[in-house]
């Protein structure tokens, strides 16, 4: 018995040793990983870049990023907006400034994508280094509850009816997937192009838009009942109302799937470019800082991509751009 | 959230926001320190003749934006501070008029007439107090019109108003000011169109940069910040050092005259200044809620108004208005100080500047983000905070703390700043000028901002040479996006009716207004002249 006993402690004790040396394993590990980052400090402040209109919930999100980011790390950032010609203006201003770290933007990776497509502007993903996505959008179709609309199919109805429908859109591209949607179900929406999905819901709330894009800022109002999500313009249903119709679901090919992403000018050294991208992670998938909580309230979540795959997403991004414009000019 | 919590929170936000300092184990915020400082600026600024309140609005707003960053915790303290300078300033500028027949700020010109006789017969410090009752009183009433006012105003708006009525109420507001500001309509139509044409220049939907040439520079338009002051600050500097050229500084002798008697405001006096000072401030306030006409106009028809009612009320032996009355100084100071708090009716409610001051506080507000004005900010919404409703009651409170500073330390205050006139104009305006380039700078950190900033300073001097106001041309910048973003969405709205300006009938009335303004006012001025 007593035996036994003692038998059971050294096995106990065994224990506790691997996993004492398991933990300080793990510690070395972090440490080297920190170590690793802390090589790399910006050689002065860096300038952000935002590519949002001030006030909003992207803007808010840059802002917070930043802000954890000189808490954490003691790098002093000078946040700027440079908004318009859906990121363009960004990705211009960003493309000549030093690629040392120093200066940084933040756009969606429709930016990149379709928008550049569209431009022609002499740009392509290659003029930049992608740091890291931080949130998908929530996009949803959402209208205020107190149309009486139940369902996307009510909206189509009341369409069908002969009531004149205001879609409101906040790029070009989901202006383009508006009337695709329109064309899938056999109506035509008045599509109106708004500043932002702030603008999308200021004009949805005051009665100038019946419908609109909404990438996340919806969150409260649907929680509230105010608002309502008829459809999810993702190739995914919203975490927010799950049965909501996707938009293969009512017959358009293309989706709004799309990121915010950090970029930098291009041929950013590989220290920058990791030191920046992990920083940026480790506090958006941190729920106890601010832009963590941000993102989970209205974004529905952090969704991460960097390195390599990024690269590849915001290349094929802007490879498939041109399907859509064909199919919206039909 | 009710209403009560909106106002409640507002307040918190300036009395416990970021402290600076604690007096007595009380917390002092930063707000608070930056309305005192902002007013006690302004009463400077207005009592030096060739200064005005949006000179130092300008300067200091790049600065304050650079000491303060950009997030949302700036709008109080910054804004706080403008609209200190604006309240300062308008009772600083009857010193000088009073003091030495020389009106600080162009408003405080009816002030001359019966301030610099009460001087001459040795009143000096009782004209400066009448100024000074009748001006915080008449700011007081406009502010307190403005705080009622404001939401109710947005609300309707939002209610009743469609795109393509939100579209015409622009077009209606550039018209009017167009047609009331400066000279002639002519001129204002040609100023308004000038601002938006330079607020056109690389906006706009399309990716590709408009009216650029093909210019980098120009792609992402001009700064609003270079357009503002260049053509407001600059361009009125060149003009003045023009004039102080030309003029080879005559340096007369300042006259001194002595106090006599008793200098004191009795209750005696106060009842019968009242009459007046009610008088003019309502007729104040009514002209500050419609945007563009100044306080100016307010001055003198609040003198006007004021003379018709001496002549019949007059004590015998009392002095002619115009000879030394502190019944024209009351009149006149109540009415162009009771524009400032209304000139903010159409700002916060429609995002539609009225006036310099306001152009600058709306600068303020895209500059630092964060605050939108315009009638979205009065949402009352019940669910969760609504940011900018909060911001909107901190800064009517900001007015409210503006206030009593007014009625407590500014008469002191004021009386003490006949210093001002000594302040030399060639010094001054180099360095009015030099401030604002690097105001500009700090703020826009590119070289190019300075040669816009130069440039616009140009065309303002120009404008000024052949009488053209400038203050159109910077509503019209301003409002130039918003135009085209509402008319562009009231387009597709309507499913692309070209009409839309015309078929509804909201839109229709207030365009036929639009129109009406500049005819009448065209033909009104043919017949003065």
């Amino acid at each position: 018995m007593k035996q036994a006993l003692e038998k059971r402690m050294n096995w106990e004790d065994f224990m506790k040793r691997i996993i004492k040396a398991g933990i300080a394993a793990m510690g070395v590990a972090v440490m080297a990983t920190t170590a690793l980052a802390a090589d790399w400090t910006p050689p002065g402040p860096i300038k952000l870049m935002i590519g949002f209109r001030a006030g909003g919930g992207a803007d808010t999100q840059a802002r917070l990023i930043a802000e954890e980011l000189e808490a954490r790390m003691g790098w002093k950032f000078i946040p700027e907006q440079v908004t318009g010609k859906g990121g363009l203006n960004l990705a211009n201003a960003l493309k000549d400034q030093p690629n040392d770290g120093t200066a940084i933007g933040m756009v969606v990776t429709e930016t990149l994508g379709y928008n550049m497509a569209a431009a022609n502007a002499g740009m392509t993903p290659e003029n930049f280094t992608g740091l890291t996505t931080t949130a998908g959008f929530q996009m949803g179709v959402v209208a205020r509850t107190d149309k009486g609309w139940n369902s996307f199919e009510d909206m189509i109805t009341a369409a069908k009816g002969g009531q004149d429908i205001r879609f409101g859109a906040m790029s070009p591209k989901l202006a383009d997937l508006a009337y695709l949607l329109g064309k899938a179900q056999g109506v035509d929406f008045n599509i109106v192009n708004v500043k932002g999905g702030k603008g999308v819901m200021n004009g949805v709330n005051a009665g100038d838009l019946d419908v609109g894009f909404m990438a996340g800022i919806q969150a409260k109002g649907v929680e509230a009942g105010d608002l309502i999500n008829l459809a999810s313009a993702l190739s995914e249903p919203l975490v927010q109302t799950p049965d909501a119709p996707t938009f293969a679901d009512l017959g358009v090919e293309y989706s709004a799937d799309g990121y915010f992403v950090f970029i930098g000018p291009a041929g950013m050294p590989d220290e920058a470019r990791d030191a920046l991208s992990k920083a940026i992670v480790e506090i958006v998938s941190d729920e106890s800082t601010k832009a963590g909580g941000l993102i989970k309230k209205a974004f529905g979540g952090v969704s991460v991509i960097s390195g390599d795959d990024l690269t590849k997403l915001l290349a094929d991004d802007y490879a498939n751009a041109g399907a859509l414009m064909d199919a919206a000019s039909e | 959230m009710g209403t009560l919590d909106y106002i409640w929170m507002g307040i918190q936000a300036v009395f416990q926001g970021p402290e600076l300092f604690s007096l007595f184990g009380l917390p002092i915020s930063v707000t608070i320190v930056m309305i005192l400082a902002g007013f006690l600026t302004g009463i400077a600024v207005g009592a030096t003749p060739g200064l005005a309140g949006p000179i130092a609005m300008a300067i200091a707003l790049p600065i304050l934006i650079s000491v303060f960053g950009y997030t949302p915790d700036a709008l109080l303290p910054v804004m706080g501070f403008l609209i200190g300078v604006m309240k300062g300033a308008t009772i600083g500028g009857a010193v000088p008029a009073i003091l030495f027949n020389t009106p600080g700020t162009p408003d405080a010109f009816m002030t001359t007439l019966d301030g610099y006789p009460m001087t001459q017969r040795g009143k000096a410090k009782k004209a400066l107090r009448v100024a000074h009752f009748a001006s915080a009183s008449g700011d007081t009433f406009s502010d307190i019109v403005l705080i009622v006012c404001a939401p109710f105003l947005a609300l309707l708006v939002e209610a009743y108003l469609d795109l393509p009525e939100k579209t015409a109420l622009l077009i209606l507001s550039l018209s009017f000011i167009a047609a009331v500001i400066g000279g002639s309509p002519a001129k204002g139509l040609i100023s308004t169109g000038l601002g938006l044409l330079a607020a056109y220049v690389g906006t706009g939907e399309d990716f590709y940069p408009r009216l650029s040439m093909g210019s980098p520079s120009l792609s992402q338009g001009f700064p609003i910040a270079t357009a503002v002051l260049g053509v407001l600050i600059i361009g009125a500097v060149l003009k003045e050092l023009e004039d102080l050229w030309r003029r080879k500084r005559d340096s007369g002798e300042i006259p001194a005259h002595k106090d006599e008697g008793d200098q004191r405001l009795h209750g005696a006096d106060i009842r019968r200044l009242l009459p007046y000072v009610g008088r003019s401030a309502l007729i104040g306030t009514a002209i500050g809620a419609l945007p563009g006409i100044g306080s100016t106009l307010a001055a003198t028809l609040g003198y006007t108004v004021g003379r018709a009612r001496y002549a019949k009320k007059k004590r015998p032996g009392a002095p002619e208005f115009g000879k030394g009355a502190s019944e024209g100084i009351a009149a006149t100071e109540a009415a162009n100080s009771s524009v400032s708090g209304a000139n903010l009716i159409p700002v916060l409610s429609l995002g539609i500047p009225g006036n310099a001051a306001a152009v600058f506080l709306i600068l303020a507000a895209e500059s630092i983000g964060g605050f939108n004005p315009g009638p979205s900010v009065f949402r009352f919404t019940t669910d969760s905070v609504n940011p900018e409703l909060v911001i909107a009651f901190g800064l009517f409170t900001a007015m409210m703390v503006a206030n009593v500073l007014n009625w407590t330390i500014g008469g002191l205050f004021m009386r003490s700043m006949g210093v001002m006139i000594r302040v030399p104009k060639h010094i001054l305006l180099p360095s009015v000028l030099l401030l604002t380039l690097t105001a500009i700078y700090v703020q826009e950190t590119r070289m190019e901002a300075i040669w816009f900033a130069v440039g616009f300073g140009v065309l303002g001097y120009l404008m000024r040479t052949v009488a053209i106001s400038p203050l159109p041309f910077v509503i019209a910048f301003i409002l130039g996006g918003k135009l085209e973003e509402s008319a562009r969405q009231a387009f597709a709205a309507t499913g692309g009716d070209p009409w839309f300006l015309f078929t509804n009938p909201g839109a229709a009335l207030l365009m036929a207004v639009a129109f009406a303004v500049i005819v009448f006012s065209a033909r009104k001025t043919k017949e003065v002249a």
